[in-house]
């Protein structure tokens, strides 16, 4: 899906990400975990294009850099960390930005569809007509969940989602809601990478983990590899116990 | 469906408008047809009439309609390039005037005035005939570059650096045109008074025609953009995520606005806050949906000039007032409207 070797960037003299390599299978949840200041969300952006980085970055075998800009925006979509609080428009038109690739002058039919049925699943339909700059912080989040969802909503196959700490601001009902919505798009060949702050809830949604210390990856695995009492412990300076999840047989961390 | 039939719908009705404001602003006026309405005497011209008295055709076919069409070029032009910019800047306080769009313009267009006949010689042909226009053009690009480069970094606009950077240009172009005045011969004075009051009474056909050209272009490249600039409202890094160049985009509207502009300067001088009434009343009804308001400002900005213009001509007849006091007027208590309401932002 996307293969990138040896990722460096740098901030002024600061090393923010230090040879980084980074491969993804098609169909994979890929987490992205470690403490603030790890690099973390840099990481995704470079990953994401956002930031031009020396190195070739490769998405579905094609360096990133000779993808058409509107072509990929129907490939890969990215869930910002900040987003914008100043949106005067209503919530179905912030949501319908998501299929802006897709149609020139007028949403067609299938536009409006995609729009209400992703609406619907990270329930927001109920704020369809209410003023963006109105919503709580977590109605935020779920409104551009289903912006960015809806974006990759097409009949191509093996597509990416970045997501950066997409959980921000939800409550538990709606942090499991977001990651089941993320799990069930990776079940159909696409690939998501997520940055997450919960080990828990990435041990138990994740296929692989890639934890992050100081701009370097720590360890990348499947969540039984990476979430060691060792590794965790290491990674965030702070003393943790690792048991099993008593329903899912997970790792669980428990800090402390 | 839903969201493109409704806009036609609008668009349809405000040209409806526009068209009746027109007919009423042909009939306003103190020169008498002897008895006959000014509709009728444009009937006779279109049709080419020979028994039409010259007087007749000239005051209504060279005069008044050669105006009304001048007014809504420029209305139109005015007001859209308010709102491109305010797309741009995600701030409804950017317009060409408050920024120093305007000012630019009409510095170099009052340097082209005055100090052309120096080396107009040295210049081709084509560029010594429109010297003023490009003039205009390239004092509001420089104008909009240097705005752009202060007030804006990494995507965010500093809304106080934008505004003061438009009192900076704004205050330099005043004391040099200060110093033209100072300087200049009694017809190039003339040309300059003009400029800087802002008025509608110079037009002709052909300068209609040139403004025609130049907002068919522009409209050609900005009017589909309404889409692009409600992503922008996102940031700039989510919007490329949508798909959208947002660098060209930039210099899109960066040339387009200026281009716009500069010719509205160059034609009829300063006429100020067009860009900022319009946006705004429009946003009233649909929020900052460029998709709408994008279209409806070049249909909203004709109307406002023309009835500003008509206004300013029938109101202390047979003189008329200057249309940017009716502007300003309007104007004016918006601005300070859109600051109460960014107070707590801006602060």
């Amino acid at each position: 899906m996307i293969k990138a070797c040896q990722i460096s960037y740098k901030h002024k003299e600061f090393h923010i990400l230090d040879g980084v390599d980074v491969s993804l299978e098609y169909g994979e949840f890929l987490a992205i975990v470690g403490p603030n200041g790890a690099g973390k969300s840099s990481l995704l952006s470079v990953l994401a294009n956002e930031v031009k980085s020396k190195q070739k970055i490769e998405f579905k075998d094609k360096d990133l850099k000779e993808w058409d800009i509107r072509e990929l925006s129907k490939h890969k979509a990215k869930f910002s960390q900040h987003n914008s609080n100043d949106i005067t428009l209503e919530v179905k038109d912030v949501v319908m930005m998501g299929r802006y690739p897709y149609f020139d002058a007028q949403p067609r039919e299938e536009d409006f569809d995609a729009v209400n049925h992703r609406m619907q699943e990270t329930e927001v339909l109920h704020l369809k007509d209410r003023e963006y700059n109105t919503l709580s912080g977590g109605e935020k989040q779920r409104v551009h969940l289903s912006r960015v969802m809806v974006q990759l909503e097409n009949d191509i196959t093996r597509k990416l989602v970045f997501l950066d700490e997409p959980l921000n601001n939800l409550d538990v009902k709606h942090q499991y809601k977001a990651l089941e919505i993320i799990k069930k798009f990776t079940e159909n060949t696409n690939s998501a990478v997520v940055v997450l702050h919960d080990l828990n809830l990435a041990a138990q949604f994740a296929d692989k983990i890639l934890l992050m210390k100081s701009g370097r990856v720590a360890a990348y695995g499947t969540p039984e590899e990476v979430f060691t009492a060792e590794n965790i412990s290491g990674a965030y300076n702070f003393p943790c116990t690792i048991c099993d999840h008593p329903i899912t047989n997970n790792p669980m961390i428990i800090f402390g | 469906m839903k969201t493109q039939s409704k806009l036609y719908g609008y668009i349809t009705i405000s040209a409806i408008l526009l068209v009746i404001i027109a007919v009423w602003s042909l009939n306003t006026g103190v020169y008498d047809f002897g008895g006959k309405s000014a509709f009728d005497v444009l009937g006779k011209v279109i049709q080419g009439d020979t028994g039409l008295s010259l007087s007749d055709k000239y005051v209504v076919w060279d005069v008044r309609a050669a105006r009304i069409i001048m007014a809504i070029l420029i209305g139109s032009m005015l007001a859209v390039s308010g709102t491109g910019l305010q797309g741009l800047f995600k701030n409804p306080l950017a317009t060409g005037d408050l920024i120093g769009l305007t000012s630019g313009a009409t510095l170099l267009a009052a340097i082209a005035i005055v100090l052309g006949g120096h080396f107009k010689q040295y210049l081709p042909e084509a560029v010594q005939f429109s010297l003023v226009g490009i003039s205009a053009f390239i004092g509001s690009l420089l104008s909009m570059m240097l705005v752009y480069r202060i007030s804006t970094s990494g995507g965010k606009t500093n809304v106080v650096m934008m505004l003061l950077s438009g009192v900076a240009i704004t205050a330099i172009g005043f004391s040099i045109t200060g110093f033209l005045i100072y300087i200049s011969k009694d017809d190039q004075l003339r040309d300059l008074t003009f400029w800087n009051l802002g008025s509608l009474a110079a037009a002709t056909w052909t300068k209609n025609i040139i403004l025609a050209v130049v907002l068919i272009i522009s409209y050609f490249i900005l009017l589909p953009k309404g889409k692009a600039l409600n992503a922008m409202m996102l940031g700039e890094k989510d919007a490329q995520h949508l798909g959208i160049n947002v660098e060209r985009l930039k210099k899109q509207i960066i040339i387009i606005t200026a281009l716009m502009v500069g010719s509205c300067v160059a034609f009829s001088g300063t006429i100020g806050f067009v860009g900022l009434i319009v946006p705004y009343i429009l946003r009233f009804l649909f929020k900052s949906n460029y998709v709408f308001i994008l279209p409806l400002s070049a249909v909203f900005g004709s109307i406002l000039l023309l009835l500003a213009d008509t206004f300013s001509r029938s109101i202390v007849e047979p003189s008329e007032l200057p249309i940017g006091i009716l502007t300003a007027l309007m104007g004016g208590p918006i601005f300070i409207a859109i600051l109460v309401k960014f107070k707590k932002s801006l602060s």
